[in-house]
């Protein structure tokens, strides 16, 4: 407060039960967060763009990859022209996971998608998600603290979330990346259903920034 | 960093396979329109010397409201990255990123650039390189973003001409490299660590102390990499003499904090000219020792509270006050001469309390007028500035230690100084009740800063009535305690009655306050160096003589024979000469940081006289040239410049060469003198530059920041006018 110097931290030491006594503004806000790994996942009800509904709730005893997506990001046309990401998913369904694709970028926004166009995607693309949810409210990215598209969560038959993170470790829109890249959600899946903790359980993710709704900030 | 090399030789291997062939990149040039960047390779020499490092920049001019990304890029985007493709030998430096922007893009927080920005790359061409010119390829890819994100890149190229000297770029291309380099954060001055709380979230401390808080304004770390502290829109740094305090939350990496947390700092400080930006490169080490409590966290930012907030806040401070070890030995005299008021009229505790109470809230009213006054001629002030005086502080050291010596019983206060303590009763205790109040609140105030920040500096920056009101409450609840006692005759029951034991307490209490009295010297220490130690010492052993004198005479007599008058004479003398040490002290407040050891805080002289009107008007009159400085140890501003213009060598070398009088004026504990000149050109605070050119009429007063080439261009100026 001042330029006259005392021990102040042997004062605050006797002080610090003030202190908090004084502390009573409200901390600030945060706009995104994530949960923990390690934590229980958050819980999600969303229609699919066949009309079905899924809630992870039911999903238990079950392994669940969750993939955030926007067809029109650069990233994410990275890893399904090169069908990196449709050979994931496959491999996933051949094990037994279920892999949810989510459309969480906001109604009016680059990605957003009607259930129609959603399953026209998915057969240009010939991509094989257990199901494409529609969520133009943001509310799976929303209580996952997603930040772009593609963010990748793996949550473990607990209904853990054990991963979260990039699809791969090499941030560009290159294709010629993704072999040299590790494939940090593969390799988790393989450790999950191994049994084993998730060695790489939270990475970096890249891609394009997730569209919120802007009212809701 | 494994991720960047992996990224850069993807690069370098598979470059042209872009997914996205954004730019018609086939023949290689200088300058590149993308769809939402026009790109340019620029360098600051238009020739280059082999052997001698100079900058190239990658200028980016985006279109409007899109970015792109700092080498930490928040939660999402990608920073800009560079490929460089060299003659043999040629090495190019990383990128050296400027200050970056926060954006908050719905909630996702980025860290980046908008509109123009230059990134600075060092090229250094080995000795051996020969030939005309060489080629400089360098192919760099950046995503941009505004609602969308696209990657885009581009293939540049710049060809420059060898030569025997290196020769500058145009002027507007040299301009744009001295923004750029202004723009670039300095190493920090101050040292820094974190510490870790129990939920894992860092605090990060920057040692930066005796800063001004109500100059610093919009703290802000970024952490260098992504990982271990979270992008957050807002961060509550709290500045306090001890330093900028950053409470952060923990990133998402799960990998162990790194043992030195590296990121840029970003503060503005408000000087007399205006806010100035000022940004530093940060490393704190990893604190083990330090665990920042969750609760701290919210002491920060006077500017969030309201005024009822504030009221209560003080109120609640003034309270805690009570519990202060410097308020207590008051407080303790106090609750003996309450004790020995136990059983009189309960009207006669009333009025005791009352006037207690009174004396307490017109000492605070009074420091609030001084405040309103001081701020009005000064511009600021800060809590506990009547300590920033040494004079104040040795003075308050003597009043404790004369009432140590009174309570040890050394000698009983006369009727007339019934103020502090003894003469109580006598007095009926309303006068000397309402002076115990004053006294209370005297060395209150020092105790106040540390743990009251948020309400006293939301005090300091209101307008006058709600500083009043603030300062008012927090009289009141200093008084509280005693008001209550003294009102309510249950809790008077509670008190024991009055027996010899009061005159032990009493003898008890003396201790306390010597202890307080060895506190104020060495607040004085810290001021005025370890010669405050000696005045201090010697005047107290001078007040202990007269008083001695004085109890010889008081006892004997009551006319005055000689030899009273003369021992009243001598002590007379002796008190007076422990007075005399105020001036001494008052002479030199300026020795203060650097006398006492805290020279790493305070002005560094090295190479420069010490400001005084005389040597200046002299030195002018010579002839010279005369370069003042006028600065503060806790002024951020004055430190930056120093270190990017002042002192640097080129500067040194240039200031030599003109034989230019370097004066440094310290204003850290407001010398009066600087003051006067300070006024008189018209400015409340520094920094402050004047630059006299020999025979001229009037100083040139230089922008408060600093530049190299602003300085170089000065004495420039005076050395062609010399031939």
């Amino acid at each position: 407060m001042s330029n006259f110097s005392v021990p102040r931290r042997s004062l605050m030491l006797g002080l610090t039960a003030g202190g908090a006594a004084l502390a009573l503004a409200p901390a600030a806000a945060f706009a995104t967060t994530s949960p923990d790994v390690g934590k229980p996942a958050p819980l999600f009800t969303a229609v699919d763009s066949n009309g079905k509904s899924w809630s992870l709730a039911d999903l238990k005893g079950k392994v669940v990859v969750i993939e955030t997506t926007n067809h029109d990001c650069p990233y994410v046309r990275k890893h399904y022209n090169a069908k990196n990401m449709q050979d994931q998913q496959r491999e996933a369904a051949a094990k037994g996971v279920v892999w949810l694709t989510t459309a969480s970028n906001a109604a009016g926004e680059q990605g957003a998608v009607t259930p129609a166009q959603a399953n026209d995607l998915t057969t240009r693309r010939d991509a094989a998600p257990a199901a494409v949810l529609i969520d133009p409210q943001s509310k799976i990215a929303r209580a996952y603290g997603a930040t772009v598209t593609p963010h990748m969560y793996i949550i473990d038959a607990k209904g853990t979330l054990v991963y979260k993170g990039g699809i791969d470790s090499i941030p560009s829109s290159n294709v010629a990346d993704i072999p040299k890249a590790k494939q940090y959600v593969r390799v988790a899946l393989d450790e999950v259903l191994a049994g084993k903790p998730v060695t790489e359980a939270s990475t970096q993710a890249y891609g394009c920034t997730m569209k919120y709704p802007r009212t809701s900030t | 960093m494994p991720r960047f090399l992996a990224l850069l030789l993807a690069l370098l291997v598979a470059g042209p396979a872009f997914a996205q062939p954004a730019a018609q990149s086939s023949p290689a040039q200088s300058v590149v329109q993308t769809d939402n960047v026009r790109a340019e390779l620029l360098s600051d020499v238009a020739a280059a010397k082999p052997g001698e490092p100079f900058w190239v920049g990658l200028r980016q001019t985006m279109r409007p409201k899109w970015h792109t990304y700092w080498k930490n890029p928040g939660e999402s985007g990608l920073p800009t990255e560079i490929a460089w493709t060299l003659p043999a030998g040629v090495t190019a430096g990383p990128i050296v990123w400027p200050v970056p922007h926060v954006f908050d893009i719905g909630g996702v927080i980025n860290y980046g650039f908008k509109d123009d920005i230059l990134l600075l790359v060092r090229i250094t061409p080995p000795a051996t390189l020969a030939g005309d010119t060489f080629k400089l390829a360098a192919e760099a890819n950046w995503l941009v973003c505004e609602d969308v994100c696209i990657p885009e890149e581009a293939k540049l190229e710049l060809a420059l001409p060898l030569a025997a000297a290196a020769t500058p770029s145009d002027p507007k291309t040299r301009a744009l490299f001295e923004t750029a380099r202004r723009n670039v954060p300095m190493e920090s001055p101050w040292a820094a660590r974190y510490g870790v709380s129990k939920t894992g979230d860092p605090t990060l401390v920057v040692e930066a102390k005796g800063l001004k808080p109500d100059t610093i304004g919009n703290v802000y770390f970024f952490p260098a990499e992504w990982g271990h502290v979270a992008a957050m829109a807002k961060q509550t740094a709290s500045v306090t003499a001890e330093g900028i305090r950053i409470p952060l939350r923990k990133g998402e990496a799960k990998t162990p904090m790194p043992a030195a947390l590296a990121g840029t700092l970003v503060l503005t400080e408000k000087t007399a000219d205006g806010t100035v930006q000022q940004a530093f490169d940060v490393s704190a080490k990893l604190d083990p020792a330090f665990v920042p409590q969750a609760a701290t966290l919210a002491a920060a930012g006077g500017e969030q509270l309201t005024l009822v907030q504030a009221l209560l806040f003080a109120l609640l401070g003034g309270l805690i006050l009570n519990l202060m070890p410097c308020v207590f030995p008051v407080l303790a005299m106090k609750a003996a001469a309450f004790a020995r008021l136990a059983g009189h009229e309960r009207s006669e505790m009333r009025r005791d309390g009352l006037a207690y109470t009174a004396g307490v809230l017109v000492s605070f009213a009074a420091m609030a007028a001084a405040v309103v006054a001081i701020r009005a001629s000064v511009g600021d002030v800060s809590w506990g500035f009547q300590f920033q005086s040494p004079v104040f502080t040795l003075l308050i050291a003597y009043l404790f230690f004369v009432v140590g010596l009174n309570l040890s019983g050394v000698f009983e206060f006369g009727n007339r100084l019934a103020g502090v303590g003894q003469g109580l009763v006598a007095r009926g205790g309303t006068t000397g009740s309402f002076f115990t109040g004053v006294l209370a609140v005297i060395v209150a105030t020092p105790c106040t800063a540390p743990f009251m920040a948020a309400a006293l500096g939301f005090a300091l920056s209101q307008p006058a009535p709600a500083t009043v009101a603030v300062l008012l409450a927090m009289g009141l609840g200093l008084a509280l305690p005693y008001l209550a006692l003294s009102m309510t005759p249950a809790l008077q029951r509670l008190m024991p009655r009055p027996g010899p034991w009061m005159d032990r307490l009493r003898q008890f209490l003396a201790f306390p306050m010597y202890a307080s009295a060895v506190w104020m010297i060495w607040v004085l220490t810290q001021q005025t160096g370890s010669d405050g130690v000696l005045y201090a010492l010697g005047g107290m052993i001078l007040i202990a003589f007269a008083i001695w004198l004085l109890r010889i005479g008081s006892g004997s007599s009551t006319s005055a024979s000689p030899g009273t008058w003369l021992r009243r004479g001598v002590a007379a003398a002796a008190v007076l000469l422990a007075f005399a040490a105020v001036l001494k002290i008052d002479d030199s407040p300026a020795t203060a940081a650097s006398a006492s050891g805290a020279a790493t805080s305070g002005v560094n002289f090295d190479g420069w006289e010490r400001f005084s009107r005389a040597r200046m008007t002299e030195a002018h009159a010579a002839g010279k040239p005369v370069f003042v400085d006028f600065t503060a140890a806790w002024c951020i501003t004055c430190l930056v410049n120093e270190r990017v213009a002042l002192e640097t060598p080129a500067t040194k070398k240039a200031f030599e060469q003109a034989s230019v009088v370097k004066l440094k004026g310290d204003w850290t504990n407001r010398d009066a003198e600087i003051t006067s000149v300070l006024k008189e050109l018209g400015r409340a605070g520094v920094p402050l530059y004047l630059f006299w050119a020999p025979g001229a009429e009037n100083p040139k007063i230089l922008p408060q920041v600093l530049t190299e080439s602003m300085i170089l261009s000065e004495l420039s100026s005076i050395q062609q006018a010399k031939r």
